[in-house]
């Protein structure tokens, strides 16, 4: 297995990473502002969220699994 | 991947119909008890059915109101029909991520096999139910809106299959990825003891390892109500299509 392997399995949890780290930033801030102005709807809104994080959790999941793949050749 | 939970695969009894390997191993136990879990736990709690429930009765009862509103809201008219499969579903993926919590018990969850079944049988049922509701042509035909122009009707279509094949790829995918590396999150933090090697240092992975395992409770709740909101949503959308 060469540096590049190991350089590559990195590279790709990385940027997903940040990619995801972003995307709940996002879902995170934007659910904050909403129930903040509509308090009334807030467990509402807290479900989508979790629902919506869980989606984004689960695309860099994708890039753990395909980094363990590369790292089992 | 196989040695990333607690307790690796055994082979317990070696078996094998027409050239296929159905060896029942420590993992195709898990699922047996998951099953008998599932199927006591109801049955205590439908027994003596009383207009004001038990505890036992009220907890599931809870549960399964819940999910009645939820299926009611992506399915209308068919969330009757469709209830007890999404439900079982449901019951199945979050049994199955529970019992995996439990140390030394195989987490069949984190293995690729049973969630790619699971999304499979998904996927065939919401095919059957989609072409059951509207006929073979029909059901195939809504796979492209109203209205587009008829040289972009068959770009249109390939698109929509490979979406609609793309679906039980990502079911399995992410409830797989999600257990297993829930464990090894747990497994990395745990091993940290041995690289410390210093008594004084050792609870601090032992109470990272608590934290975890809280999470990974609340993520087995997640994962199951996702597989199964998902399930609805697809099967909602092939048997509500006009």
């Amino acid at each position: 297995m060469g540096a590049l392997t190991y350089l590559s399995a990195a590279l790709v949890l990385g940027l997903v990473g940040s990619a995801a780290a972003f995307s709940i930033s996002q879902i995170g801030a934007k659910s904050v502002e909403s129930m903040a102005r509509q308090p009334e709807s807030a467990a509402n809104i807290r479900v989508s969220m979790i629902i919506a994080i869980a989606f984004v959790e689960s695309i860099a999941l994708y890039a753990l699994v395909v980094s363990f793949m590369l790292l089992a050749k | 991947m196989e040695k990333s939970g607690e307790a690796a695969v055994k082979l317990l009894f070696p078996l094998s119909v027409f050239g296929v390997d159905i060896s029942i191993t420590s993992a195709v136990v898990v699922v047996w008890v998951t099953c008998f879990f599932i199927f006591a736990l109801s049955f205590l709690a439908s027994r003596k059915m009383t207009p004001v429930p038990g505890k036992l009765q009220n907890i599931i009862e809870m549960i399964y109101e819940f999910f009645e509103q939820q299926t009611s809201d992506l399915l209308g008219e068919y969330a009757v029909r469709w209830l007890p499969f999404i439900f079982s579903i449901f019951c199945f993926v979050l049994v199955s991520n529970l019992l995996g919590m439990v140390p030394g018990v195989y987490p069949t969850t984190s293995n690729i096999n049973v969630t790619a079944s699971l999304a499979v049988f998904v996927f065939v049922v919401y095919q059957m139910a989609g072409i059951a509701e509207h006929g073979f042509i029909a059901y195939f035909r809504s796979y492209v809106p109203k209205g587009v122009p008829i040289f972009i009707a068959p770009v249109l279509f390939v698109i929509e299959f490979v979406g609609h094949l793309a679906r039980p790829f990502s079911l399995a995918i992410r409830l797989f990825a999600n257990v297993t590396a829930g464990h090894l999150v747990a497994v990395t933090i745990l091993s940290l003891i041995f690289i410390f090697k210093s008594p004084w240092l050792a609870p601090f992975p032992l109470l990272g390892k608590v934290a975890i395992s809280i999470f990974e409770i609340f993520i087995a709740f997640i994962q199951a109500y996702l597989f199964a909101y998902l399930s609805a949503l697809y099967i909602g959308l092939a048997v509500n299509e006009e």
